[in-house]
């Protein structure tokens, strides 16, 4: 079954999705800052990253990202975005974000699980 | 009608006693004369020759003269020539025995108002004098008049360099072009808030001014009808540096149609720059009000998702983890509430002489419980004189509050509090001194700001809003006191509060 890294600093959003994945049979590993989810990454090769856009720092999802891409690192990313729409940001992929896709906070189960099914299968 | 005229003059003349000079050399008729028109009302001089009656009608403003036109000296007609020179407004009659068309036209040429044949009978010469004295009336209001329309015009032009002068010294920009597109006036600070370094002539400055007041001013003049609307456009001069508003109005003429366009360019930076913070402000709350609401939301869904099939304990987990969200997202509401508060001033506050010493024990008393959880132990040291301060007890109550549950929250196991009461000729200073985890320097600056919380590995699991410490400082600067802080990463931190003794707030 395919491995999945969740990236959050908030525990209780690392908890429940964690619960919601793993009811799907999917393997969890998790990080609380960017720094360990850096390093999971790298250890454990997963087969999606999970990754929140803020974290200590408003862009720190963005950076980490671009980071996995720089060492090239090409597993998927799906991003958790939070307050997209009240900033008037309007997040596309591109360089800058090179994310696969985006879930916005709060975040519906059937709308997580889809994402993630479709991402997975894309490979 | 004419004697009602003739009476109205009378009762003038008497009302205002004329001024009247006589010149003729003839002792009985200059006599006689006098005698009459003195009785009249009059106020009577005489001269009896022509050297007399220059003398005297030049040196003096009369309002009448009746001057005889053959003297032994001097011609009548040069003496009305003097007075009429040097009083212009002396209404002059000739009286003459040898009338001729001649002297007639002479006299009239020089400023004589008539022409009085000799001999003359007592009502002749009155009806004369009354017609010349309303003729002196009317040119003495004109002469009113000239003077005050005179001065009018170099108010005038005073008001003019006036209104210039400040149309130069107020920081907006005023930009008058006229129908025909051309500029017509232009103050100094349509270069500045333009950041045009330079325009030689106002053909050269029309092409510097930006498209979107061209557009603006291009709407009215290409209008067939007069707009009578103002329009308004903000422009970025320098990419983040220089903001402007343009404002457009047309300017009528009387008759209602296009004279020209008015611009008013005012530079708004500041007001930009405040209204990028706001959304900052703004963006970061609804972060902040987002997260808990969001972590929730996934429990709930979660709880009551039936596929899940969640234990009972990992239900009631969930359920008390929510709540623990909830709380910590009431009191970052409430911290909200208390900011803005405080910043809008709406805040009543109650002056009154506080003893710090009783509000650092109460407060220690309310937090003493967590403390010992964690075997924590306060440590208070006072000077015996602690001055007393005037302030707003719950204000400080928060303050200290604030700042010993924060040396609580982020202290170790077994460790300590240090309160230390002092004061100096200026101020009350109060150091807390906890042997925490301490702060890095990048923290340090961080430490006041708005939703700044340290996160590292020492942190985790410590709730807070991120308000804590900046309510701190805006309760310090409200009452104009300072606080400043020191710390090693990793060994604890001091707080050093100064509160001003004496203030007046």
């Amino acid at each position: 079954m395919a491995l999945i890294a969740i990236i959050d600093d908030d525990p209780d959003i690392i908890e429940a999705s964690k619960l919601v994945l793993k009811s799907h049979g999917f393997d969890i590993i998790t990080a609380s800052n960017p720094d360990d989810g850096y390093k999971i990454v790298m250890e454990k090769n997963p087969d999606l990253i999970i990754l929140d856009v803020m974290m200590d720092e408003p862009d720190d999802g963005f950076f980490l990202a671009q980071k996995f891409r720089k060492n090239n690192v090409k597993t998927p990313i799906l991003m958790y975005t939070s307050v997209s729409k009240t900033t008037g940001y309007d997040f596309g992929q591109s360089d800058m974000v090179p994310v696969d896709d985006f879930v916005e906070k709060p975040i519906s189960p059937e709308e997580l699980i889809e994402k993630v099914n479709k991402l997975l299968n894309k490979n | 009608m004419e004697e009602l005229k003739e009476n109205k003059a009378k009762e003038l003349i008497k009302e205002s006693t004329p001024k009247v000079l006589i010149v003729d050399d003839e002792k009985g008729l200059r006599l006689g004369t006098q005698r009459l028109l003195e009785m009249e009302g009059y106020y009577v001089e005489t001269a009896e020759n022509g050297t007399e009656g220059i003398e005297k009608g030049t040196n003096n403003d009369f309002d009448l003269a009746v001057i005889d036109l053959k003297m032994p000296d001097i011609d009548g007609l040069q003496v009305l020539a003097e007075i009429k020179n040097a009083r212009p407004n002396t209404v002059c009659l000739i009286a003459t025995a040898y009338a001729s068309y001649d002297t007639a036209i002479e006299s009239t040429r020089l400023g004589a108002y008539g022409y009085i044949p000799k001999p003359f009978t007592p009502d002749e010469l009155l009806y004369n004098l009354q017609k010349a004295y309303t003729q002196r009336v009317l040119m003495l209001e004109s002469e009113q008049l000239k003077k005050e329309r005179e001065a009018n015009l170099l108010e005038l032009a005073n008001e003019r360099s006036r209104l210039s002068t400040i149309i130069n010294l107020i920081g907006d920009g005023v930009l008058v072009i006229n129908k025909q597109g051309e500029v017509v006036y232009r103050n100094n600070a349509v270069f500045k808030n333009l950041n045009i370094v330079e325009a030689k002539n106002n053909i050269e400055l029309l092409s510097k001014l930006p498209d979107k007041i061209i557009d603006l001013i291009d709407n009215y003049l290409g209008s067939d009808e007069l707009i009578k609307k103002s329009y308004s456009t903000q422009i970025e001069i320098i990419h983040n540096e220089l903001f402007v508003e343009a404002v457009t109005s047309p300017v009528p003429n009387p008759d209602g149609t296009l004279a020209g366009v008015a611009v008013v360019i005012r530079n708004i930076t500041e007001l930009k720059k405040i209204e990028l913070i706001k959304n900052q402000f703004v963006s970061m709350v609804a972060h902040e009000l987002k997260t808990p609401v969001a972590a929730v939301l996934g429990f709930l869904k979660i709880i009551i998702d039936k596929n899940l099939n969640i234990s009972d304990q990992q239900r009631d987990d969930f359920v008390s983890r929510s709540i623990l969200r909830l709380r910590s997202l009431l009191d970052l509401v409430n911290d909200l509430l208390d900011i803005s508060r405080m910043e809008l001033k709406t805040k009543q506050r109650e002056i009154v002489t506080l003893d710090i010493k009783e509000i650092i024990k109460s407060t220690v008393e309310l937090l003493e419980i967590e403390a010992q959880k964690r075997s924590i132990s306060f440590n208070i040291v006072m000077e015996n004189y602690v001055p007393v301060i005037k302030a707003d007890q719950n204000e400080i109550t928060r303050l200290f509050t604030n700042i010993l549950s924060n040396a609580v929250k982020y202290n170790k196991e077994e460790g300590s509090i240090n309160i230390i009461t002092g004061s100096n000729e200026n101020y009350l200073i109060v150091k807390v001194i906890d042997t925490g985890i301490g702060l890095k320097d990048d923290d340090k600056e961080k430490l006041f700001q708005e939703f700044y919380r340290v996160k590292n590995e020492h942190t985790r699991g410590i709730s807070g809003t991120g308000l804590g410490l900046t309510i701190v400082k805006q309760i310090v600067d409200s009452y104009h006191g300072k606080i400043e802080v020191e710390s090693q990463y990793g060994k604890g931190t001091t707080f050093t509060i100064y509160l001003p003794i004496n203030n007046n707030n």
